[in-house]
Order: structure tokens, then C-alpha cells, then sequence
């Protein structure tokens, strides 16, 4: 940190603190408000000429706080010749712009937030020109885009007020967004984000891969913040801010943020053709282009702010040369250009302020009512034009003479003839603020008839004429600050005097032909204004409206498109995601070879397997007929349970075939309170879409599974096999997995069956008080009724069976441990058989029968297998570890008992209990919708056959 | 043993009983009446687990065989979504009572959701995985569709869990492949499988199908398409919630599976994540523009938000995970923030949603639009404000990781991106005053949030509460 560092702090911060006064202090009058908002910049600008005499000897003065280190942030600044310049620039015309616009707001204008807008502005733009750290930069670099926005606004009355600040933010919020990307690839290829070591770093940022996409992303941040072509647009139409507010920040400040940025890099970044072709080209088209439009405007700050807009293309253009005689013309038009362009704005001011119109076509004649003024006035427009004795002069001489001999292209004469075109351009506008403003006959139509205003609105605008008198006829004067600036723009130790003579050259030769072409524009300027209108020109804000709608509608357009609210689609696009990436990591990667080969398929399995794949498409193509769809998909269970029998899985086989069936059975009672037959939904190019996607995504699938087996890997089937008998006491795999190895999955997975028999139950009842109750009752099941729903055989049948099925259904339980079965296939069983006789002798019939509670059979259930597991902890094991042993009683051979078995017990009851919970509820709602219950085993006695009457009535 | 076991996992059972024993209580005496006063003691038992994991958490504790991890990183993750849960909670109470949506379920719901996300990020098995993820995802179908008399939100609800059932299925696909592979459903187990050198085709498979499982919770391109229509369906609160505590959750457990399971074949999932990432960014910024209903809005502005999350972890670094971790945490402050104001906007009492609403806003209520802006161009990722710093972490993530293009888009993604937010900016300041004014005043609690959020934005610069330093930790645990 060198001498003089903190300082250098306290000059960043001052602003900052300073901001939050104004805001407080309005109500001690705006004359108080105004001088609290000077006081901190005066201090600033105090403390600036005090480190002067250091920067101007060559030394900088730096500052260092760590702040986010592993960001690498730091609050680091620098004060070197360039910022120097700058923050003089900042802080001196914030002085002049803070007493004129003590005078020129009104009464009802908020002043103190005016003031504090300012100061935090103020704080933003001495932040840039001071950091030494580029993510610092960055930050401040917004901070000047939102508070320009808040001063842009100021007068929200306004509706070109509201557009330009819309334009204003989008387009240099933009571009300092677009800026930070480019600022991270500089930070790590210079391995720091420390400007000074990123200013050493030169070469190798130059001949990184990564350089031109850096060069365009800060160059989007330099160009839109200073107003390059096509970028212009945003700077004329923010000039409906307050007068000072467009000479603080549209000419003097804000808009110089950019060139700034362009000459700090300038080291860095210069110097290749990508620099010189991007940044002269852009400036040289700025510079003509907006001179050109300037000459046309009527509105004086319309003019002032296109004639802006072409000083900046100028600067922009001479930095674009990278050239160091470029570099040093730059610097000194930045100064002159202040000067000048910041008086006129205050004269446009000023005038508006007298007149109440900033309309050209209804001035003219001022110099009588307004001698100050025009004073003022006129010496700042000759600087403008280029005029020897006025410091516009040099510095455009400067620039005509670098012009004269930079080749474009292979053309020697494109540059300095566009460049003199600019600087005609330049003239016939200045000349045409003079004359049509000032000279001319006096008039008697002004809106409000003016005269000079007082001293404190004029002093600011006359101390920059001022300067600019004495830099044109002294330019030695500002050698100093000039060299100081120019040295820390290109790095190096520059040689050079600033004279007003520099002989005859071509760039005096190019100025003279300037100046008398300027003239002759003026004189032509009526006819060449109504060719003007007459022409037809592109508008940008027009383009930048449309481009910005047409942005707008074609976004709308795609969200639109893809996000339609239809689950269809979503669902689609889902698929094809998924089956997309797969295919990305299947490509990635690739396949090994095959180490198994396929098992053969005897005849017999392969016609199975056709009928399988009938069956689903079957399925697909029929579901609007619910009932065959739930056949087909009995049919498939079933196929997929006889593949399991094939392939050596009694267990899944038998699981299977009971879950198909109790699924199959409920889903068809279920299907009798729903409509028949589902809606028609799309048509046939959608279902070709979805088709083609359901058949990837199965394929996929299905290629993927096949791939698998066809190659070995390591199963965990050994281990069970290894240790299913003597850790589980059971020859049955599958059994000792479930009850032993894998308990707890059970346990819970025979919770959530039983709450979930319990929700259906829950949810049911909820239905019967709702208005789906309504719909119930209305709906007449009359039509499908069969007049014979309880047909003997049936009853008979399942009656027999019962008994049977109990047996089987023990059996299978007893057995479970060690052959295929157990407590959950046991439960289903008993199940189905219940269920089949809910079915075939009624609801009632049944109802009345049944002796215990679903409720309490699920609640056992659970509490029994619980306790199983409660009880492993009793003898010192881990909830559910698994005891066995061998009992031999007599009659029986010996056997074993394992305390799996409890467990499995609590499956059972639970799996009983939740399903015919479920019929339960199933059969409650068919009672509500009034379907006739018998109370018999059958509906009629077969004995007696149907009276014609007792026919009639059961339709 | 299982003493050690439980005592790791007590914030997560205290969670529970509470849970449980807060719906017991509430059916059993008043029910709904009971709702509001619920509401403030599940958000303060939320903020006092949060406190008590922040105060008492140190080290690595590992619980039941390596299923269960608890370490920096799940407790930096477990206090932001915590601390967002109770935020979101408060948030909620005085705007959903008024409208009589205020069911005695929701704080339970909002509970049992927090110790699902608790769960997912201190995963260290595809069990435990799982098993937090579907706790945390049933939670939110429910409360998606809690206006039940609303089509919308019904319809909201449903298509979540329809979606979310799908990619919870891809999920158990990739999951039960990555078993079949790698022999173990244990993180510490697969990454010894895992490695770059020779990940085998199944374990790779297992990896993209959980990867886009994963995807969907966050709702990352091109998984995100139920978000606009739930986030516009659901109850404003519960889409303040949705966007806030769960999406830490999912990148949580993202980052988890990624780095702790899949930390040695970095480059195999690294473009995935990438290409994702990009996709979100640049659709989220896209469709955003067209946006009218501010609900919808924040949708895409959270599936871009998601994008700069996820090129944190795109990196593959332990300063990724990091720069996402402090992407979240800033994000999901920002949301509070925005949220509170959202719930705030209504005109004569009713919910407005529609942008256009808020024009010249800034004349009538300046301090909440000057907060509003503070937040938008937060969310823009503006300096100074403190979104900034996040996206600016993860571009640097990306770029030291050499994926410059990525960072690159990130940046042109954010240009998009500023549009949409900036023209709530306008509306607020500079809109044509159309007569039809929102109503001034709120709830102080919101205006609060709103408010204490926006100082967030600016203060937080100076350190970041030392967030940053607390997500070095974390990230460092997790990649190693």
C-alpha cells in the first residue's frame, strides 16, 4: 500500500456516506441540501488534487482490503494517470452540476432524493475509474446502470421519461451482465483479478484461445454503456431526464464509462486486428452516423445527445487504432469533450428553462434577450465544431491526423474520408445550434419569454468555457494531466507537447474542408431537413420496439408450444429425455461382447410369448373397453406368472397368480361403478407420435434388460442361497428373505398394505358424503344387470370350494419356510376364496356371515409380527432376528419352529384383512347406489321359475 | 450401538414425533381452529432443530452401518431448508387463513416434507435416498393440491405426482441397476465400483437413470415441464415453498449422490450435469419473457436458477459444490423475499398474479418497491447485489474446471434472463399508471420478510454472514 492509499478509500467511500445526508436533509431547504451534497464531493475532489502531484510523477497509488477472497474480490483501488483524470473529471463537474441543479430544478421536485441519486451515482462511476480489482469494477459498473435508471426516472411524469429508462436499463444492464463473463475469462487466464497484474499479463491474454470471446463480452459492456453503434439508441431517448442529469451523465460521466474501460485494457486488449477491426470500425460508424442524425434533430438535446453519441464514436475510434499518438488524441478529447459538451448541455438547460421549449424550429434570436447565454453558448458550439482557439480544435486535429494515415482493409482513404465526413458533419451541427438558436431575427412567439438566468445557473456552464478558451489557446496547461493519462493508457513513457500549431498538415487541409463544408450544409440545411423527413430511415427504437416485441412473441411462442398444460405431452417429453440419455451413455461407452448365450426357447414358450405381446397390444388398442382391457391384463399377469413357473420361480409364480387374481377380481367390482368405456382422446397423428415414443422407450428398455443377461455379473443370489438355511432355518430362499433377511422391508410393506386397505375404507366413506354420493344414487345399473346375478352353480360351487381353498391356503402357509408359499401368498389365497363368495352369494349374504372385523384382522396382523420381532430384543438380538428350532412331536415327524413364522402369521392376517377391507369398502358403495342386496344365498329358487310380473319387476 | 445410531438422527426423530403427535393432537381437539397456532409452533421447532443442528453438529457421525451421514455438508443443507421451511411457514399463515385454506395437515405436511429433505441430504444409501425423497415428495403432492375445491390446484397436485411417480420410477430404475452393478446400495460402497477407469455399462446406465430422477426434483431441463403448472396451480404459499426449501433438498442429494457415490467418475456424469445445466438456463430464460402470471414467472425463474446451481455441480470440484451450495442458500433467501411480496399483492383483498398489476407500484408503496427491486436485480444477478456473488461462484466453478462454454452460456443465459426481471423493475417504476392499484398496507410479517430479504441482497456483500466459509467446509467433506 503506498503513501497516500487510504486516502484513496476515503475518496471511493466518500459519495457512499455523503448520499444518505440529502435524503435527510431536505427539509432544512434546498439550499442546505445542495451544499451537503457538494461538501463530500468538494472533499473528494480536494483530496484528489492533494495525491495530484504523486500520480502526475509517474507513481500509483494503491489500496488493498481483502474482501471475498476465494472470489477474489478485493475492495482494491488505484489511482494511476487515467484514473486520475477521470476522477477529477467526476468529482469537479459534479461540483458545477450540483449548484446547477440547485437552480434549474423547481420547487416541487424532490430535490433531496435528487441529491442523493446523485451522490450515489457519483460514488458508482469514482468506483470504476478507481478499481483496482476487475470484479470490483463490475460492481460498480451496475451500480452506476441502477442509479442512472433511478435518476433517468426522476421525472416519472413523463412517458419518454419511462421509455428511455426502459431502454436505458435493458440494453446496458445487458451488456454489463454480457461483461462479466468476459471479465471471468480474463481473471483466469491473467490468474488474477487484480487490474495491475491483468495489465501485465498482455501477451498472454492476447494469444489465449479464449481472448476473442473475452474482447466481445467486455466490448459488449463498453459499447452499450457508451452508446456505440448499434447500441446508440438507448442515449437520445434517455434524455428526458432533468437537464443535469444528462450532462452529468450522458456526456460527461456515464457514457464515457465504456471508453474508459476501452483505454484501461487498452494495454491489454490492443493492439491485435480483432481489436482494431471490431472497436475503429464500431467508432467510425458511430461517429458518422450520429452526427448525421444530430444535424437533423430538432429537440437541442436531441442534437447534443447524437453529437454525443459521435464524440464517443470518436474517442472509441481512436482508441480502436492502437496507436499511442491515438491513445494521447483520445485522452485529450475526453477532457475538451467535457468541457464543451457539458456547457452546452447546461446552455440546452438553460434555454429550456427560459423558453419552455427545447424545440429548435421555435427559437432562434436569443442573443439579444439571453448576451450571457449565448456567450456561453457559442464559444462551447465552436469548440464542437472544431474551431481553431477553442481546445475542440487540437484535439480534432489529433484525430483527423491519426485518421489520415490508418489503412482499412487495404483502402487508404476509407478511414480519413469518413472521418472528415464526421467532422463536416460535426461543424454544420454546431453551427446549427448557433444560428438557430441564437442568431436569426428575435421572435415573438416563445412559450414564455426569456432573459439570462442568475448567476448561480450560468456560473457552472461559464467556468467550462472557460477552460475551454484556455486549454485552446494554452494547451501546454493540461500537458501534464494529459501525459499522465496517456502514459497509464498505453503503459509506457510517452514523449509529446501539445501545440495549437502543428504547420500545414493534412489533417489541417481535411479541418478546412470541414469547416466550409459544414457551412455549406447549414446554408442547404431546409431542403436537406424536408428530404430528411422524406426519407425513409430505420428508427432504432422503432427496431429495438419491434425486435424486442418480436423477442417477446416468439419466447411466448415456443413456451407455448412446449408447455401446454397437457400431461401428454409433458409425460412425452419425459420419455424421450430419459431414453435419450441412455442412448447417450449406451453410445458413450459401448457394449462389450456377449459372455452368455440365450437359453433355447422350445415352441411351446415362444408361442406364449407371442400371445404375451398380443396381449399387450391388445390392450393398448382396446382400452377404451375397460372390461376387455382388464381381461387382457389378466391374461398378461398370467403369462407372466406361468413364465415364472418356466423359468424355475415357483414362489414369484405363485405370488403372482394370487396378486392377479385379487387384483383382477377387485378391479372388476370396481369397474362397475365406473363408466364403461373411457373418452376418445387423440387423434391419429398423436397416437402415431406416442406410439412410436411408447415403442423407444419399451425397446429401450427391453434391449437393455436382454443386454444384461446376456452377460455375466455378480448376483447376490449366493449369498442367500449360502446362508438361507442355516442363518434363516429355511430351505425357501425367497420365504427366508422375506421374513428373515429382508423382515424389516416386510413389516413395513405389510404397514403401508394395511393402511392403505385402511385409506380406501377412509376414502370411501368420505365419497358417501360428497357430491360423487349424488351422482351414486342417480345412476341406474338396471341396464346391465343380469336377472340371474347369483347363479346356482356358482354359489354351489364356491361353497364347496371354501372349505378347500382354507386348507390350501394353511398348507401354503405351513410350508412357506421351506417350499415355495408362506404368509403373504397364504393371505391371498383365503382371500380369493372369500372374495368368490362375496361374489357369488352377495354382499349381504356374506356381510352376515363374517364374524371378525377387517379392522381388527390388519391391526393383529401387525401387532403379531411386530411382537415377533419386539420379541428378538428380549433374548439380547436386533429387532426381528430370527430364532429356530426343531420340534418333535410323536405322530408327526419332526419339524421346526421358527419364530419366522409368527412373523409370517402377522403378513397373513394383515394381507387378509387389508383386501377384504377394500371389498368391503367396494361393497358399501354399491349398497348406496341402491343396488338390491339379497339376503339369500340366491336370488330366486330355482324351483320356481320367474312369474311374467316377477320378470317385469326385475328389469 | 443403536444408541449412537439414534442419537445422530435425533433432529430427525424429534421432527417426526413432532409431526405425529401434532396431527394426534390437532384431530383429537380442535382441528382446523388449531391450524394458526400450529403454524408458529412447527416453524419454531423447525428454527429450534435448525439451532440445535448448527449449535451441535460437528464432525463426521455415520449411523446405521453408513445409511445415514451426518457431516458439515447435510448440516449446512439441513439449516437453509429448515430455516426456508419455517420461513415459508410463517409466511403462509396470515394469506392462507384469510382465504380459508388453512388445514391443520399443512404445517404437519410442511414437517414430515422437512424431515423427507433432511433425510435426502444425509443420504449415504440409495435406501435412505429414496426413502427421503418419497417422504419429502408425498408430502408435496398433497400439499400441491390443498385447494381442493380448485381445479387448478387439483389438477396441479396430480399432474406432480403422475410426473413425479414416473421419475421416481426412473429413479428405482437407475437405483436397482446401480445395486445390480456395484453389489451395495452403500455411497461408500459403489464409489469403490465407480471408477473413472472402468465403470461398467450397467452401473452407467444406473447412474444416468438416477441422474434423471434426480433431475426431476429440481426440475432441470428436460424434466421440468411440471413446475410452471404446479407452481401456478398450488396455493401461493406452497409455491413459495416449492421453491424454496425442497429444490436445496434435491441439489443437496444431487450433489450427495454425485460426489459421494459417483465421486471417482467425475467426467462420466460431468456433461450430463452439464448439458442440463445449460438446457435449464436457456429454456428457463426463455419462456420466462412471455410470462404474464408472476407465479409462472418464478417457475422459469427457478428452473434457470436451477441451471447455475447445477453448473456448480457440472464442475465436479469441491469449489463447485461449494459455489452451489452458497447459490442456494442466496437463492433460496432471494425467494423468501420475493414470495412474501407475491403473497402480498392482492387488490381488494383478492390474489393477483398478473404482472401488469404492478405498474407505477414504486409511487404508492416505494419502500416495498424499492426492496422488490433490490431482490429482482438480485435474481438478475446484477452487482452488487448479493445474487451476483452466487452466480458469479458458480461461472468461476465452471470455468476452473474447464468448462468455459458452459460458463460462457451461463453468462449470455443471464442477458436473457435480465429482461424479464427488469420489466418487473419497469413496470414498478416507470408503468403507466392504469387506475386498477394493488392495495397498499399487507401483512407486517411478509412486509418484514420482504424487507429483511432485500437488506440481505445489499448487506450481505460485506461477508455473507460467513455463509461462504461454512459452504468451504461443507463441500470440502463431500469431495475428497
Amino acid at each position: 500500500m503506498s503513501h497516500g492509499g487510504h486516502l484513496l478509500f476515503i475518496i471511493a467511500l466518500l459519495p457512499f456516506i455523503g448520499a444518505l445526508v440529502p435524503g435527510i436533509m431536505i427539509r432544512a431547504g434546498r439550499n442546505a441540501c445542495a451544499a451537503f451534497t457538494a461538501v463530500p464531493t468538494a472533499i473528494a475532489f480536494i483530496m484528489l488534487l492533494i495525491l495530484a502531484p504523486q500520480v502526475m510523477r509517474g507513481e500509483v497509488i494503491t489500496f488493498q482490503l481483502e474482501w471475498l477472497p476465494q472470489l477474489g474480490l478485493s475492495a482494491s483501488f488505484f489511482l494511476d494517470g487515467l484514473g486520475l483524470l477521470f476522477a477529477c473529471m467526476i468529482t469537479g463537474v459534479g461540483l458545477l452540476i450540483t449548484l446547477y441543479a440547485r437552480f434549474y430544478l423547481s420547487g416541487e421536485d424532490p430535490m433531496g432524493q435528487f441529491y442523493t441519486y446523485l451522490l450515489l451515482f457519483q460514488g458508482a462511476m469514482l468506483g470504476i475509474v478507481l478499481s483496482d480489482n476487475i470484479l470490483l469494477l463490475l460492481i460498480f459498473w451496475e451500480l452506476t446502470s441502477l442509479s442512472s435508471f433511478l435518476l433517468i426516472g426522476y421525472w416519472k411524469h413523463l412517458p419518454e421519461g419511462r421509455q428511455g429508462a426502459k431502454m436505458a436499463l435493458t440494453v446496458t444492464g445487458a451488456g454489463g451482465l454480457a461483461m462479466i463473463g468476459g471479465m471471468l475469462i480474463l481473471g483466469n487466464i491473467a490468474g488474477s483479478y487484480n487490474l495491475t497484474d491483468i495489465l501485465q499479463a498482455g501477451d498472454q491474454i492476447r494469444t489465449s484461445d479464449w481472448y476473442l470471446p473475452a474482447l466481445i463480452l467486455i466490448l459488449l459492456g463498453a459499447f452499450t454503456k457508451s452508446a456505440q453503434f448499434p447500441f446508440h439508441f438507448w442515449l437520445p431517448h434517455a434524455m428526458a431526464a432533468p437537464t443535469p442529469v444528462s450532462a452529468y451523465l450522458h456526456s460527461a460521466t456515464m457514457v464515457k464509462a465504456g471508453v474508459f474501460l476501452m483505454a484501461r485494457m487498452w494495454p491489454v486488449l490492443s493492439g491485435t486486428d480483432a481489436w482494431f477491426y471490431i472497436v475503429a470500425t464500431t467508432g467510425l460508424i458511430t461517429m458518422v452516423l450520429g452526427a448525421l442524425i444530430a444535424l437533423f434533430k430538432d429537440d437541442l438535446k436531441a442534437l447534443l445527445a447524437f453529437s454525443t453519441v459521435s464524440h464517443l464514436g470518436l474517442l472509441t475510434m481512436l482508441l480502436g487504432f492502437g496507436t499511442d499518438k491515438a491513445a494521447i488524441a483520445a485522452v485529450f478529447h475526453i477532457i475538451n469533450h467535457l468541457t464543451f459538451k457539458a456547457a452546452l448541455f447546461m446552455t440546452a438547460g438553460i434555454v429550456d428553462h427560459e423558453t419552455h421549449t427545447r424545440d429548435i424550429k421555435r427559437l432562434g434570436g436569443l442573443r439579444h434577450l439571453m448576451p450571457i447565454t449565448f456567450l456561453i453558448g457559442t464559444v462551447a458550439a465552436l469548440s464542437m465544431a472544431g474551431i481553431p482557439l477553442f481546445n475542440g480544435f487540437l484535439s480534432k486535429e489529433m484525430m483527423l491526423e491519426e485518421a489520415s494515415h490508418t489503412d482499412w482493409w487495404g483502402s487508404h482513404y476509407a478511414v480519413p474520408v469518413l472521418a472528415t465526413i464526421g467532422a463536416l458533419l460535426s461543424v454544420a451541427y454546431s453551427f446549427r445550434f448557433i444560428s438557430h438558436v441564437f442568431l436569426g431575427p428575435q421572435r415573438e412567439d416563445y412559450p414564455h419569454t426569456p432573459h439570462d438566468p442568475p448567476f448561480g445557473m450560468w456560473a457552472a456552464p461559464a467556468l467550462l468555457t472557460l477552460l475551454v478558451i484556455i486549454i485552446g489557446v494554452a494547451p501546454f496547461l493540461a500537458e501534464g494531466i494529459v501525459r499522465a493519462a496517456a502514459n497509464a493508457v498505453t503503459g509506457q513513457e510517452l514523449k509529446f507537447y501539445l501545440k495549437i500549431w502543428h504547420g500545414v498538415t493534412p489533417a489541417l487541409w481535411m479541418s478546412g474542408i470541414a469547416v466550409l463544408g459544414g457551412l455549406v450544409l447549414l446554408g442547404l440545411h431546409r431542403p436537406l431537413d424536408a428530404a430528411w423527413i422524406k426519407a425513409p430511415r430505420p428508427e432504432a427504437k422503432a427496431i429495438f420496439d419491434r425486435l424486442m416485441a418480436g423477442t417477446v412473441g416468439l419466447m411466448r411462442g415456443i413456451t407455448e408450444a412446449t408447455h401446454t398444460g397437457a400431461i401428454s405431452r409433458y409425460l412425452a417429453i419425459f420419455s424421450v429425455a430419459a431414453v435419450a440419455l441412455g442412448w447417450a451413455a449406451y453410445s458413450g461407452s459401448g457394449l462389450s461382447a456377449p459372455t452368455r448365450t440365450h437359453l433355447p426357447v422350445p415352441p411351446v414358450i415362444a408361442v406364449g410369448w407371442v400371445m404375451l405381446i398380443v396381449a399387450t397390444i391388445s390392450v393398448v388398442g382396446m382400452h377404451h373397453h375397460r372390461f376387455r382391457a382388464l381381461i387382457l391384463i389378466g391374461i398378461i399377469g398370467l403369462s407372466i406368472s406361468a413364465g415364472f413357473a418356466y423359468l424355475s420361480a415357483p414362489d414369484l409364480a405363485l405370488t403372482q397368480i394370487s396378486v392377479e387374481t385379487v387384483t383382477i377380481l377387485l378391479l372388476l367390482l370396481a369397474l362397475h361403478f365406473l363408466p364403461k368405456e373411457t373418452p376418445k382422446e387423440s387423434s391419429m397423428g398423436r397416437k402415431l407420435r406416442d406410439g412410436i415414443i411408447a415403442l423407444t422407450a419399451g425397446g429401450g428398455v427391453g434391449a437393455l434388460a436382454y443386454a444384461f443377461l446376456l452377460r455375466d455379473i455378480d448376483t447376490i443370489s449366493d449369498y442367500h442361497i449360502a446362508n438361507s438355511y442355516e442363518g434363516g432355518g429355511g430351505t425357501n430362499v425367497v420365504n427366508v428373505i422375506l421374513v428373515d433377511f429382508r423382515g424389516y422391508d416386510t413389516y413395513g410393506e405389510i404397514i403401508v398394505l394395511g393402511i392403505a386397505g385402511f385409506v380406501i375404507y377412509a376414502l370411501m366413506h368420505a365419497l358417501l358424503d360428497g357430491p360423487a354420493a349424488r351422482r351414486l344414487r342417480n345412476t341406474d345399473y338396471s341396464q346391465d344387470r343380469s336377472r340371474d346375478r347369483h347363479p346356482l352353480m356358482m354359489v354351489v360351487v364356491t361353497r364347496v370350494l371354501m372349505p378347500i381353498a382354507v386348507v390350501v391356503g394353511l398348507y401354503i402357509f405351513l410350508r412357506g419356510h421351506n417350499q415355495p408359499g408362506g404368509g403373504f401368498v397364504a393371505g391371498l389365497v383365503i382371500a380369493i376364496a372369500l372374495l368368490m363368495q362375496y361374489m357369488a352369494s352377495g354382499f349381504a349374504w356374506t356381510q352376515e356371515r363374517k364374524k371378525i372385523e377387517y379392522h381388527t384382522m390388519i391391526g393383529f396382523g401387525v401387532v403379531i409380527a411386530g411382537l415377533t420381532g419386539v420379541g428378538a430384543w428380549l433374548a439380547g438380538q436386533p429387532f426381528l432376528t430370527s430364532a429356530y428350532t426343531y420340534v418333535h412331536l410323536p405322530p408327526v415327524e419332526e419339524f421346526e419352529l421358527a419364530t419366522a413364522m409368527l412373523f409370517d402369521l402377522g403378513v397373513f392376517l394383515t394381507v387378509l384383512g387389508a383386501v377384504m377391507l377394500m371389498l368391503y369398502s367396494l361393497s358399501r358403495i354399491a349398497r348406496f347406489a341402491g343396488q338390491t342386496v339379497n339376503v339369500g344365498p340366491m336370488d330366486y329358487d330355482p324351483g320356481h321359475p320367474y312369474t311374467k310380473e316377477e320378470d317385469e319387476g326385475a328389469r | 450401538m443403536i444408541q449412537a445410531d439414534l442419537n445422530v438422527i435425533l433432529p430427525e426423530i424429534a421432527l417426526s414425533v413432532f409431526a405425529m403427535a401434532a396431527l394426534i393432537f390437532a384431530v383429537y381437539t380442535s382441528k382446523d381452529k388449531l391450524a394458526p397456532t400450529l403454524v408458529w409452533v412447527s416453524a419454531a421447532v423447525l428454527v429450534a432443530v435448525a439451532a440445535f443442528i448448527g449449535l451441535n453438529g460437528s464432525g463426521e457421525n455415520i449411523a446405521f452401518g453408513g445409511m445415514f451421514v451426518d457431516d458439515a455438508f447435510s448440516r449446512f443443507a439441513k439449516i437453509v431448508i429448515l430455516l426456508s421451511a419455517a420461513a415459508v411457514l410463517v409466511m403462509s399463515q396470515e394469506y392462507m387463513q384469510r382465504r380459508d385454506l388453512l388445514r391443520f395437515e399443512y404445517p404437519v405436511l410442511i414437517v414430515l416434507a422437512s424431515v423427507g429433505m433432511m433425510m435426502m441430504v444425509s443420504a449415504g444409501d440409495l435406501m435412505a435416498l429414496y426413502m427421503g425423497l418419497e417422504l419429502q415428495s408425498l408430502s408435496l403432492y398433497v400439499v400441491a393440491s390443498l385447494r381442493r375445491d380448485s381445479v387448478k390446484s387439483t389438477e396441479a397436485g396430480l399432474k406432480y405426482f403422475v410426473l413425479g411417480a414416473l421419475s421416481s420410477g426412473l429413479l428405482l430404475y437407475g437405483a436397482s441397476l446401480v445395486y445390480g452393478y456395484a453389489g451395495t446400495t452403500l455411497f461408500s460402497g459403489i464409489i469403490q465400483t465407480a471408477t473413472e477407469e472402468d465403470i461398467s455399462l450397467g452401473l452407467l446406465f444406473g447412474l444416468i437413470f438416477v441422474i434423471s430422477g434426480l433431475a426431476f426434483k429440481v426440475s432441470a431441463v428436460p424434466f421440468h415441464m411440471w413446475t410452471p403448472d404446479v407452481y401456478e396451480g398450488s396455493p401461493t404459499p406452497v409455491t413459495a415453498f416449492f421453491a424454496t426449501a425442497p429444490k436445496v433438498a434435491a441439489m443437496g442429494l444431487f450433489a450427495r449422490v454425485l460426489h459421494d457415490a459417483f465421486g471417482g467418475a467425475v467426467p462420466d456424469w460431468s456433461q450430463v450435469v452439464a448439458l442440463l445445466s445449460v438446457l435449464s438456463m436457456f429454456l428457463g430464460a426463455v419462456a420466462a419473457i412471455g410470462q404474464t402470471n408472476i407465479k409462472r414467472l418464478m417457475a422459469y425463474s427457478s428452473i434457470a436458477h436451477m441451471g447455475y446451481a447445477l453448473m456448480g455441480l457440472a464442475a465436479g470440484t469441491a469449489f463447485g459444490v461449494q459455489a452451489m451450495l452458497v447459490y442456494m442458500a442466496i437463492y433460496v433467501t432471494m425467494n423468501v423475499g420475493t414470495f412474501a411480496f407475491i403473497l402480498m399483492m392482492e387488490r381488494d383483498g383478492q390474489p393477483v398474479t398478473d404482472i401488469g398489476a404492478l405498474r407505477m407500484y414504486s409511487k404508492r408503496e416505494p419502500g416495498k418497491a424499492l426492496a422488490m427491486l433490490i431482490l429482482l436485480f438480485s435474481l438478475a444477478g446484477v452487482p452488487p447485489m448479493l445474487g451476483f456473488f452466487g452466480k458469479f461462484y458458480v461461472l468461476q466453478a465452471a470455468y476452473q474446471a474447464d468448462l468455459i462454454w458452459l460458463a460462457v452460456a451461463g453468462v449470455v443465459a443471464s442477458v436473457i434472463g435480465a429482461f424479464y426481471y427488469l420489466r418487473i423493475v419497469f413496470y414498478m417504476y416507470f408503468g403507466e399508471d392504469t387506475g386498477e392499484d394493488l392495495d397498499t398496507g399487507g401483512n407486517p410479517v411478509l412486509s418484514g420478510f420482504l424487507m429483511a430479504s432485500a437488506a440481505i441482497m445489499v448487506v450481505g456483500i460485506v461477508n455473507m454472514f460467513g455463509v461462504e466459509g461454512a459452504a468451504e467446509a461443507a463441500a470440502a467433506v463431500l469431495v475428497n
